[in-house]
């Protein structure tokens, strides 16, 4: 198994640069590297022990393979296999293969690292891997939002590398669990890294942007697992260590409404998905210890909503509920929505009750209130008109199918994960926060159209802001 | 005092990215920051001593961490790539806004 995890560690970083100099061959590369992955995570996730590695010394590299990371790894392996299968006949250079294939290999990396050094370069591969991906249309906006993007996450990772050396100091060791020993701001100093790189709380501001502004396959990855590149260490750690965990919660829970809050009044929807990504990453925050699942449906559905949505003819829902939208489109939309909604049945409803076992009565709350607001967004996707193929203007491609398959397909799998989920009292919950989404849908959000400002995304104010969440988590630790 | 005055240079690195109004100096101002970063880095390794580690017959009294330099080399390496692809985007951004004015340039790209 120690020889079987480095070779796949290394492998798509070759296979990335074989399918640069063969371009024939990038996306049949390109696939069989998930279908690698996709094995990978199945084997580690039948391993009765977690796999631990040090590389080197006790300051060299540490590796940590236990069942959280595979449910990641499969998710990443799963949304990339997705987003290239939609690909297939776009006539996307291999340039963009040989990128997606690299950021695969990263984001992987991330999932199995156990130390902070480690941590940080795959990070940092990922954000350049990330840059390159939202700039390739090559035309200034894309080149712009890439640009903020690289700009908001180095600056993140440079007040991360000044907590790592703290960590490094207090013990000499860049391991996670050297971080019992360390001083209070290089607690600070690492989350508020990790939190931006998440885009959790405030410090996700700059994620609607990113997302809604990238190509609909490029949106579909960074929502589907890049961003949780920044989340699953942070929940590693809170699983490791003991005092972090009542912080990180707090975060999920804060992130859940945050996001939801944002998500109920846009009328853009590649924005609205953006903004319910910062709000699901809050769920699989708010329960560390089985947060591995909930990454898994959340990735393998918001990245079928974001590959549905760039197929719509409009990314505007005032608009949408002028025009009446193909009947087979809106049955992926309703279906996905479904799943995220956490109707019984889909993936999404065992994760959601999984989670919610986890947490203390008074987190349930602020869960349940961030579930229902989550219900009335998606309820603006399901009640949209739609109506019989009438004209055959718009065709939609075949390579868009097979992605929804596989996703829609993995997200009724997925629920074998958790069969116990299936109680009459977990699917009566499901049932009745349902309802009461969609009457909040029907009497308020229907109704009303606010426009909220969005000052705080400018580039200034985001990195401003770091400063202040650095302020907050300081105080936080300390307390 | 050392401490200190590596910290003023990333707080200076940190203050130009949120204050400097043209793109370009937004991106030295990066720099200086992530050069006060490794500064740090290479000051905790000279806490025990400054002296080359290198195994040799001779004592040469108290040596540097080797550590904490391997790493930033990396850090080193990393940075320099990211501010070069950065200055490729801004290259192409300067064709349509010569100012480069970063205000003006999110104005214009953001819906």
């Amino acid at each position: 198994m120690n020889s079987l995890t480095i070779t796949w560690i290394t492998l798509p970083f070759f296979v990335g640069f074989v399918g640069y100099l063969l371009p024939k061959l990038d996306r049949y590369l390109a696939l069989g590297m998930t279908l690698v992955s996709a094995s990978y995570a199945v084997r580690a996730l039948m391993e009765p022990a977690p796999l631990t590695l040090h590389l080197m010394d006790h300051f060299g590299v540490t590796l940590m393979v236990d069942a959280q990371s595979s449910y990641f790894i499969l998710t990443n392996a799963l949304v990339t296999a997705a987003v290239i299968l939609y690909c297939w006949d776009t006539g996307k250079t291999a340039f963009f293969y040989t990128q997606t294939i690299i950021l695969h290999g990263s984001v992987n990396a991330v999932f199995i690292c156990a130390d902070f050094i480690s941590l940080y370069v795959a990070l940092e591969v990922i954000g350049i891997a990330a840059f390159l991906l939202v700039s390739y249309p090559r035309t200034n906006r894309a080149i712009w939002v890439a640009l903020r993007y690289l700009f908001i996450s180095n600056t993140a990772m440079l007040f991360y590398l000044v907590g790592a050396i703290l960590v490094y100091q207090a013990n000499h060791s860049f391991a996670f669990a050297g971080l019992q020993g360390a001083p209070p701001e290089a607690l600070a100093l690492i989350f508020m890294g990790l939190l931006t790189k998440g885009g959790i709380f405030v410090s996700g501001l700059w994620l609607p942007l990113t997302h809604s502004e990238s190509e609909t396959p490029v949106s579909a990855l960074l929502s589907g697992v890049v961003v949780k590149t920044g989340v699953f260490p942070l929940a590693r750690m809170a699983l490791m260590l003991d005092g972090v965990a009542p912080i990180i919660t707090l975060f999920g829970l804060g992130t859940a409404l945050f996001g939801v809050s944002y998500a109920l009044f846009e009328q853009d929807t590649k924005r609205m998905l953006a903004q319910s990504t910062i709000s699901q990453l809050g769920f699989i925050l708010a329960a560390p210890a089985v947060g591995g699942f909930y990454a898994l449906t959340h990735g393998l559905v918001k990245s079928a909503l974001f590959l549905s949505a760039g197929t719509l003819p409009s990314r505007n829902l005032q608009e949408l509920h002028q025009r009446p939208i193909q009947r087979s489109l809106w049955v992926v939309l309703v279906m996905a929505s479904c799943s995220i909604s956490g109707v019984p049945l889909w993936a999404g409803f065992a994760s959601k009750a999984l989670t919610l076992k986890t947490l203390l009565p008074w987190q349930m709350i602020v869960m349940n209130v961030a579930t229902v607001g989550t219900i009335a967004t998606f309820a603006k996707l399901i009640f949209l008109p739609h109506q019989q193929e009438s004209s055959p203007a718009r065709t939609i491609k075949p390579g868009f199918w097979i992605a929804i398959l596989l996703l829609l397909g993995a997200l009724l799998a997925a629920n074998g994960f958790y069969l116990q989920a299936y109680t009459l009292a977990n699917i009566g919950k499901a049932l009745a926060k349902i309802g009461s989404g969609w009457l909040v849908y029907w009497v308020i959000v229907r109704r009303i159209v606010l426009k909220l400002p969005r000052v705080q995304e400018q580039l200034e104010h985001l990195i401003g802001g770091m400063s202040l969440m650095l302020v907050l988590l300081f105080w936080m630790v300390w307390a | 005092m050392l401490e200190a005055l590596i910290f003023a240079t990333i707080l200076c690195g940190f203050f130009g990215i949120i204050f400097k109004q043209n793109l370009m100096m937004k991106i030295i101002a990066m720099d200086v920051m992530s050069t006060g970063v490794i500064a740090y880095y290479v000051m905790i390794a000279s806490r025990q001593g400054v002296i080359t580690p290198i195994v040799s017959e001779i004592n040469h009294g108290p040596y540097a961490d080797p550590v904490p330099q391997a790493v930033i080399l990396t850090a080193i390496v990393i940075g320099f790539s990211i501010q070069a692809l950065m200055l490729v985007g801004v290259m192409k951004l300067s064709r349509d806004n010569p100012t480069l004015e970063s205000r003006e340039i999110e104005k214009t790209y953001t819906p």
